[in-house]
């Protein structure tokens, strides 16, 4: 345990359509122990303290699961550490006298609310277009009565572990989200429950996609290196293969 | 005060099926008449927000995050009950309501646990119809777990996220009836007040996060689903932005608020390590089936776990409790951890924590195995301490998890306010003085997808409720007083910083107080201490609280000013719940009141009730009710694990 | 009509890309394959070039097919560029790849410029050589000229280098993506830019080094 001094530059914006700009803060006496939320944390506090505007950011469990939270540090969604969000990261992946360089999660659909908050409801779109299984409360058959393999129902869950933070948005040189919407159409298509609904679904979730101004994939494999979840794009591969055989039998 | 459970007649296992019998029904091509106010998307909100929308109800759901998946269900781990007994180990509806009542220490009412422990299953059967991906064995069946509290195996799960998987599952049925424009989803908006017209509920007011607008709704009925109190402790495995104030608001309004000291302490949590930490990390309570507890038998034992030998260390949970062992309830394995660090035998550079160690499961099943079963918790685990519990012991200490407590509902979930209603952790309903482990998720879930939409039509159905809009004069009262609110809040902060407390530095004071007197162990002269203690504190957050920013814009201080405002009033009745339940029950250990051996002692003579407080106005002393639990079909034992 | 909702979507372009490319190695192949003659012979080249060139109906089939091929290629990528020039662009004060060896991906557009630009010319080149010259003859004149060889050698590298992501970028979008085969795929995803580099880039060197002065 130690402490460390940073220098952060910290993009600061007051609403959606006001400019921002970085600004500068210097921060003492980080604790290594801290979470980099903990850390933002700290300087709230001293910000408030000297009568300033503390950084808006969004964040909630602090455990990695909600999705919540997320920035760009130096260049990089979720920070340095592999497999984690922000929240989740420490200051011990940091040295004494680091510039760390904070900006929001930028995409043409995500528009930015504050500082490091951002509107992430296109993801919902997505999901809202079809990521389900429609079946209404009740009468539903017996959880044993659809058997599942465990390797599918293990492949399923490793896709369904997505936490919708949209760093795969984030770090995607072209902004896309093809992550995001395969890790559910995989989740879907590889379960007996989701058959029925598998085309349609493949269709109006990418439509959907679309339409919110993503941009297009070109396997650049920075969704996957940054994605704290380890989705892999393995997924992007089966929701290619779905959405052709979807066109060509069903668009 | 009236407190009418309003329990159905007939024997305990048909009093669901007679109350769905009996109760009004409103017919298919009405409900799109009616319009269901749904706050919270959690668990209990979101299931509930779907199904009504399938229904054909009018439903306007409302949530504090940017997106209704984010809800704090989401970070529950270990998994869900329920009574399928797929393991033919025994289980049964009878032995699942029997270990919750039992769990619950005799203080939760019979009728409405064993209506949960009927619907368990169907919840596992709707949950896998819409894809959610539990375990499941080679041949394709679902797997199960044991979990804390019951010699069974009954907990399903998904690896250690089940609670995600749930809560995507009923976001999903949601997301669909948003697609469908059966549900207006709200997102970013905080409850601040609730609106009666002609005394009963009909919307809230809300404050839009992003633009800070003051927002009025109006609806035929309200349903809260807002979660636990958890956070009044500052430290604790809650979520930043779960709070009290929804339910603080309807209690304020009449809403009796029930069992308030009933805060379960989790024992598997990652220590304290500096007082700049905002929250604590839960690691789920399914570790406890492999991992073995122990702290050094010598007080003054420094050696590094690995080098104390098996003679030299006290495995006190299986020295104790030999039959439940490491698998005690939660509230029995917090309270003997704090029992070993009083002793000074508390391991880790604060002394307050003990081990929790893989070492011999690992040796028995192989590391393989262990990781697939808690591959993600080590990890999480490892990220967080940077220590590898597949190396040397993992470290834990209790921390604040889960309330009981919560708004006093009848068996139709509704509470003292007609036409609002309470689900989930929101109300007091099913946990008694102590939830077991996987059946938060069991409960939430039950509430929204199969025990609300009874009530909800039977309330419609026997109420001829007046046409009501927001234009009339109880809203532009309701937004009068939250304006209000928010303008006295901020009215310290006009010239500067200087010489005020922070938001953060009042909820940590607050919390800190909680923690001291009405934690893990509770008596007379400490709640007396707290409670003369609140009013100051109190009063210092509302003369010098300094929130920077104002109103209308994106103010995450002023957002959590006004959570604490409300915990900081909440924090009384809890402290005063704890003094006025002279005896130990579940989470709720009066040092008074304890067994030669240290076990809770319950007194059933005078405390077999829900203490139900009713708010009687500003600066007045609130009132306890009493709602005697009766036992008809369990007889209310000294719990014993041993 | 789904096949313009199909080529207006993310993921049809894509397909398009990915159907044009393979259509375009495959192109390759069978000029590599009719190319191996220039290593037998002057003679073997030219009967080989004559028998195509009896056929010209099917040679210009063929090079009007290629010829939509290309464009297709080439007018969805630049779509696809200018889309996601829009959609993502430099839009962090510090753009960092996580992704190592991402510089094949990165230029994908410009390494697809060399290559187009190379075609012209080399098209050009040999269909508007001296007319009473044979084309076995007007491989030896063009490519004996050292700073027109190296600009072959260079278009060749920046082939190569389109390829190594292409072609694993390609079977990606397929949804040829398995545990299994992966391995495979990434060796597979190295030989095929290094062959074409190594044969097409030997026959450029092969009179630039001046061995091919007796052809």
């Amino acid at each position: 345990m130690s402490d460390i001094d940073l220098n952060l530059q910290i993009w600061r914006q007051k609403k959606s359509d006001s400019p921002g700009a970085f600004e500068t803060y210097a921060l003492d006496k980080i604790s290594t122990e801290m979470s980099f939320l903990e850390m933002l944390d700290v300087l709230n506090e001293k910000l408030t303290k000297q009568g300033l505007d503390p950084v808006a950011f969004d964040h909630d469990c602090r455990e990695g699961i909600c999705g919540m939270c997320g920035t760009v540090v130096n260049g990089v969604a979720h920070g340095p550490e592999k497999e984690v969000t922000l929240c989740q990261l420490h200051m011990r992946n940091f040295k004494d006298g680091d510039t760390l360089v904070i900006e929001p999660f930028r995409s043409r659909a995500f528009p930015i609310r504050k500082d490091l908050l951002i509107d992430r409801s296109a993801f919902d779109r997505i999901i809202q277009s079809g990521g389900y299984v429609s079946v209404n409360t009740g009468g539903t058959p017996d959880g044993n009565a659809i058997p599942i393999p465990a390797q599918t129902a293990e492949l399923a869950m490793d896709a369904a572990a997505c936490i919708g933070c949209g760093a795969c948005v984030a770090s995607c040189p072209n902004g896309a989200a093809m992550l995001f919407t395969s890790a559910k159409v995989s989740q879907l298509c590889l379960l007996p429950q989701g058959q029925t609904e598998r085309k349609q679904r493949a269709l109006d979730m990418v439509a959907t996609m679309d339409k919110e101004g993503f941009g297009n994939c070109t396997n650049e494999r920075e969704c996957e290196a940054v994605c704290p979840k380890s989705i892999s794009i393995r997924n992007i591969a089966r929701l290619n293969r779905e959405y052709l055989m979807a066109a060509l039998s069903e668009g | 005060m009236e407190l009418n459970a309003h329990i159905p007649a007939g024997p305990l296992s048909e009093k669901w099926d007679n109350h769905k019998f009996n109760s009004k029904l409103v017919n298919p091509a009405n409900r799109r008449k009616f319009k269901i106010i749904i706050v919270g998307t959690g668990l209990a909100g979101a299931s509930a927000s779907a199904t009504l929308a399938e229904q054909g109800y009018q439903v306007q759901t409302f949530c504090i995050q940017d997106s209704p998946r984010r809800a704090h269900s989401i970070a529950a781990q270990g998994g869900i009950n329920a009574a399928k007994c797929y393991q033919t180990d025994g289980d049964s509806v009878h032995r699942l309501f029997y270990d919750t009542i039992k769990g619950g220490d005799f203080r939760s009412r019979e009728a409405n646990v064993y209506r949960l422990a009927q619907v368990s299953n169907s919840i596992i059967d709707q949950c896998v119809a819409q894809g959610v991906p539990f375990a499941r064995e080679y041949g394709g069946t679902m797997a199960n777990r044991s979990f804390g509290g019951a010699q069974v195996s009954r907990t399903f799960y998904a690896r250690g996220q089940t609670g995600q998987q749930l809560l995507l599952g009923a976001y999903s049925a949601l997301s669909r009836q948003i697609h469908a424009g059966r549900v207006t989803m709200y997102n970013r908006r905080e409850m601040m007040e609730i609106v009666l017209v002609d005394g009963k509920a009909r919307g809230i007011i809300t404050r839009n996060i992003i633009t800070g607008e003051i927002e009025k709704y109006s609806a035929d009925m309200v349903l809260l689903a807002t979660g636990g109190y958890g956070n009044a402790y500052f430290l604790s495995t809650n979520a930043m932005a779960s709070n009290v104030t929804a339910a603080w608001r309807a209690h304020k309004k009449g809403a009796g608020f029930a069992n308030p000291s009933f805060v379960q302490i989790h024992p598997t949590c990652i220590p304290v390590h500096g007082d700049y930490q905002s929250k604590l990390t839960l690691m789920s309570e399914s570790l406890r089936n492999d991992g073995r507890v122990w702290v050094p038998k010598d007080v003054n034992d420094k050696r590094h776990p690995r080098d104390i030998p098996d003679a030299a260390r006290d495995y006190y949970l299986e020295n104790k409790y030999p039959s439940f062992g490491n698998l005690v309830p939660r509230d029995v394995a917090s309270r003997n951890a704090k029992e070993q660090c009083d002793l000074g035998k508390g391991v880790g550079s604060t002394k307050l924590a003990v081990y929790l160690d893989f070492a011999d499961a690992i040796k028995r099943d192989g590391q393989e195995t262990i990781l697939k079963k808690y591959g993600n918790l080590f990890q999480m685990y490892e990220k967080i301490t940077d220590s590898s519990p597949l190396q040397e012991p993992m470290m834990i200490y209790p921390a604040v998890h889960y309330t009981m407590g919560g708004l006093w509902v009848d068996y139709n979930l509704m509470t003292t306010i007609p036409g609002l209603f309470a689900l989930g952790e929101c109300n007091f309903s099913d946990h008694g003085a102590n939830r077991l482990g996987a059946s938060a998720l069991m409960q939430g879930l039950a509430d929204g997808y199969f025990v609300i939409s009874t009530s909800v039509a039977n309330y419609l159905g026997t109420n001829s409720l007046k046409a009501v809009s927001t234009d009339d004069v109880a809203f532009k009262e309701a937004r009068q007083e939250v304006e209000n609110r928010i303008s006295k809040l901020l009215k310290n902060s006009s010239d500067g910083p200087t010489g005020k407390v922070t938001v953060d530095e009042i909820h940590k004071e607050v919390g800190k107080l909680l923690w001291d007197n009405c934690g893990m162990a509770r008596n007379k002269q400490g709640l007396e201490a707290a409670l003369a203690k609140l009013p100051a504190l109190k009063d210092k957050f509302w003369n010098s609280v300094y929130i920077p920013g104002d109103m209308k814009e994106i103010n995450q201080s002023l957002e959590r000013a006004g959570r604490v405002a409300d915990f900081l009033e909440f924090a009384e009745i809890m402290v005063r719940d704890a003094l006025a339940r002279e005896e130990s029950c579940g989470c709720h250990l009066r040092e008074e009141s304890q067994t030669e051996e240290n076990e809770a002692k319950r007194d059933d003579a005078n405390f077999s009730h829900v203490s139900v407080w009713e708010h009687k106005g500003e600066g007045v002393e609130p009132v306890m009710h009493k709602e005697q639990l009766v036992f008809e079909n369990v007889t209310p034992s000294q719990r014993s694990y041993k | 009509m789904w096949p313009i909702k199909f080529i207006s979507s993310s993921i049809g372009k894509k397909i398009i890309m990915a159907v044009s490319g393979l259509l375009l190695i495959l192109f390759l192949c069978t000029h590599a394959l009719g190319n191996a003659a220039i290593f037998v012979s002057s003679h073997a080249f030219q009967t080989y070039a004559n028998a195509l060139h009896s056929l010209p109906v099917v040679v210009l089939l063929f090079g009007l097919g290629l010829l939509v091929i290309l464009l297709f290629h080439i007018g969805f990528g630049i779509n696809l560029f200018l889309q996601n020039r829009a959609a993502g662009g430099n839009r962090y004060a510090i753009n960092t790849r996580v992704v190592k060896n991402s510089f094949a991906s990165k230029t994908m557009p410009y390494t697809g410029l060399l290559i187009l630009l190379f075609i012209i010319i080399h098209v050009f080149g040999f269909n508007n050589g001296p007319a009473d010259m044979e084309v076995s003859q007007l491989v030896k004149e063009y490519l004996s000229n050292f700073f027109y060889s190296l600009f072959y050698i260079f278009s060749f590298c920046a082939l190569a280098l389109h390829l190594s992501h292409g072609f694993w970028s390609m079977l990606q979008t397929f949804g040829i993506n398995h545990p299994r085969y992966n391995n495979g795929i990434a060796k597979l995803t190295l030989i095929v830019p290094a062959f074409f580099l190594v044969f097409f880039g030997a026959i450029a060197l092969y009179f630039m080094s001046g061995l091919g002065a007796s052809y």
